[in-house]
């Protein structure tokens, strides 16, 4: 009997741990926030947590680590058995739409509307776009990031470039990619300029689109996009795609001093707001310039790709309105700019760009203001994004490295994406 | 003799040994029969891991069979895993096994030097393995350069040298077959090696006659074991290539993975499952059958 009574304890104990859902204590209410940052980025989270505790006498936050991979695959598990807790900041931007279109997550355009809050004024146009699902806000951020070129200005003097004047178009990227690049008379490479790696962005540069929110179609085969690939893909006159690999697998961790850019074994280095911190530890030997990617005439300029960590309220917690009064908190004003500026990454909120730190840093400002600006943009918001952007790497894979025509193996994205789109709208509407 | 009524005392037995037997039966039915059941179910579903499945009938299947180039893909990496990777474990680890069975002095620390691999963790290994078979600095090809190879494979980033490159590293682990064969072998017996020899037999002989019968029982259990796990290849790829370079690495159970948990389409991933689960019966079966053919066991003759 004993036994019983401590295994029925043990699963009772279980259940309790695995929901991780709020419970009352007293006359204060707990609310349980899962985090995917970790070390000392989960440090300042958890100071700025304690301070809303002790400003919020009715409230407590209890602040767990979900931290890798791992953590973001427990949300989906958690969704599925119920087991949710009251807020949690574990979800990808990429993953917002698949979430909220099936259901499990909380809009909060209501409690922004009664907190006063204006979410168009606050947030940058591209988070304004992928935090809404269907025209409903389901996520609020406190960090996002950017994306750029950072170049050698040595070298560019070297080969006959102007420093003064990076690139302004994506054939004089080409270009100068092509004058920096060296390769050993045996053909393996001593350096290269600037090798595109990422369709999904650079098709974006083009003027190209992944989905078309007017007509709810996947538009993979957009002339824009192909016309993005076949530029990717006329690189490999200069970069021998494999070679390229081979040489890539050499390369040092960015977080040291032997980064391929601070060793000179790229001369442009695709890198977002965290290189003035990296170049500053790292590389403080590089002269370094900075641009954004350069677009066609008929494309956009200063495009940034704006992925990162979003903020839920799951639909199966009971103290949403205690959840929600943390949230409001923490993405307020001075809470940003406190995480944002002390882990170094881009504010999303457009009020906090003039803080000193991103200021002062004339790299920041230039990402910052970037990343604010009208071509900044995110994932597209449809359910089934993560697999079309895994898609997408592949099929690019199949052009860059396979020799396959771009436009079949665009067309053949797009087949099949569109199926699956439409089985996946199918499922979702049953 | 009639079959009696059983006893009191004989059915209290019964009902003792089913109550001792119970905690494993219940850990039985509730993790082991009920989840493979319900896979089969979830094989004919839609399933996203959040609502609940929607019945489809066969249709993940034909999916799969029609319309899924990249399962087809899968399914030849894998078995071109099992197909060349499990008669060279077999080979190399009974090769081992057989040096190492050599009465010389020092041995139980070459033993231990060959055994060592299997003890790192897989994922450990496989960082390890990344920078030795790193193209341009990896220990690999500069050792190939000084041989005066000059243009050594890119390994993991050619799609031509990935798999074999696997493959190579798996050798590193052959340790763990081995010492089951270096078992084996000193469970032969002296008296049968003695007999052959006063008939004449020499070495090679004594190992074609003698040894490799005695040991087929455990060839048979090493066969089914690294069949089984190579059908399974995973861990190396996720952490090493994640299916590339162009998918020469995605195996059959990386891709069930990803279908799983990065489209999150688990009843498409469970039909996979389940056609890899028939898939490696059927092999399993066939060896067995032919193991009646080749396998001794003591004391029998064929």
């Amino acid at each position: 009997m004993k036994r019983k009574g401590a295994a029925k304890f043990s699963l009772l104990a279980t259940i309790v741990i695995a929901t991780g859902c709020s419970s009352k204590t007293s006359d204060r209410v707990e609310i349980t926030y899962w985090t995917g940052w970790s070390g000392h980025e989960f440090g300042i989270q958890q100071g700025l947590v304690n301070e809303f505790n002790r400003t919020h006498p009715t409230i407590h936050v209890r602040l767990v680590s979900q931290f890798g991979n791992s953590g973001y695959q427990k949300v989906r598990i958690a969704f599925a058995g119920n087991a949710t807790p009251d807020i949690m900041s574990t979800v990808w931007a990429d993953e917002l739409a698949d979430y909220a279109e099936r259901g499990v997550l909380t809009p909060l355009d209501n409690y922004l509307a009664k907190s006063g809050r204006n979410f168009d004024a606050e947030y940058v146009p591209a988070l304004q776009h992928s935090l809404r699902v269907d025209g409903k806000v389901y996520g609020l951020a406190v960090t996002t990031d950017t994306g750029f070129i950072v170049f050698n200005k040595k070298t560019f003097r070297e080969v006959g470039l102007d420093p003064e004047h990076p690139p302004k178009t994506p054939e004089a990227l080409k270009e100068a990619s092509r004058r920096c690049t060296q390769v050993d008379a045996d053909g393996s490479m001593k350096r290269y300029g600037y090798r595109p790696t990422d369709l999904r962005m650079w098709a974006h540069v083009f003027g190209g689109d992944w989905y078309d929110p007017k007509t709810g179609q996947v538009t993979a085969n957009h002339p824009k996009n192909i016309e993005a690939l076949k530029w990717i893909v006329s690189f490999n006159s200069f970069i021998d795609p494999k070679r390229a690999e081979a040489f890539q697998a050499t390369f040092g961790n960015e977080k040291t001093t032997s980064g391929p850019f601070f060793v000179g074994k790229i001369a442009m280095w695709q890198t977002g707001e965290w290189a003035s911190e990296y170049l500053r530890r790292y590389g403080p030997q590089v002269e370094y310039g900075y641009f954004p990617f350069p677009a066609p005439a008929d494309g956009r300029p200063n495009s940034t790709y704006q992925n990162g960590s979003v903020f839920v309220i799951p639909s199966a917690c009971p103290h949403k309105k205690e959840a929600w009064e943390f949230l409001n908190w923490l993405t307020s004003e001075y809470p940003v700019r406190i995480f944002s500026s002390t882990i170094g990454n881009v504010p999303p909120l457009i009020q906090v760009k003039d803080t000193p730190r991103f200021t002062k840093d004339k790299l920041f400002k230039f990402a910052v203001n970037l990343s604010h600006g009208k071509n900044g943009f995110g994932p597209p918001g449809i359910p089934m994004w993560p697999t079309y952007s895994a898609e997408i790497s592949r099929a690019e894979e199949k052009a860059v490295v396979g020799g396959e025509d771009p436009q079949k193996v665009l067309d053949d994205l797009q087949r099949r994406m569109a199926k699956e789109f439409a089985e996946t709208k199918e499922d979702l509407g049953r | 003799m009639t079959r009696q009524k059983a006893t009191i005392q004989e059915r209290r037995q019964f009902r003792n040994g089913l109550l001792f037997a119970l905690p494993w039966l219940i850990g039985l039915t509730v993790f082991g029969i009920y989840p493979i059941l319900s896979s089969f179910y979830y094989s004919l579903c839609r399933y996203d891991g959040i609502r609940s499945p929607h019945f489809i009938g066969f249709q993940n299947y034909h999916k799969l069979f029609f319309e899924d180039d990249l399962f087809f893909k899968a399914l030849y990496n894998t078995l071109y895993m099992v197909g060349l990777g499990v008669p060279l474990s077999i080979i190399c680890g009974l090769s081992v096994a057989l040096l190492l069975n050599q009465k010389i002095k020092g041995m139980a620390i070459y033993r231990t030097i060959f055994y060592l691999p299997s003890v790192v963790p897989v994922i450990a290994s496989s960082i390890l393995w990344m920078w030795l078979l790193n193209p341009d600095i990896g220990l690999i090809n500069i050792v190939l350069h000084h041989l005066g190879v000059a243009h050594p494979p890119a390994w993991l980033g050619d799609p031509a040298w990935s798999k074999p490159a696997l493959l190579f590293m798996g050798l590193w682990g052959v340790g763990g077959g081995m010492v089951i064969y270096l078992a084996a072998l000193q469970n032969v017996s002296e008296s049968l090696y003695e007999a052959a020899s006063l008939d004449g037999a020499r070495t090679i002989a004594r190992f074609r006659y003698v040894t490799l019968p005695m040991i087929t029982p455990v060839i048979l259990f090493n066969l089914i074991t690294s069949l089984i796990g190579s059908f399974q290849y995973f861990t190396e790829a996720y952490v090493m290539t994640s299916g590339g370079p162009q998918d020469s690495t995605q195996f059959y159970a990386l891709r069930l993975f990803n279908s799983a948990f990065q489209d999150f389409h688990l009843g498409y991933a469970s039909a996979m499952a389940w056609i890899l689960f028939l898939i490696t019966l059927t092999c399993a079966f066939v060896v067995f059958k032919s193991s009646l053919k080749w396998v001794y066991y003591e004391g029998e003759t064929r």
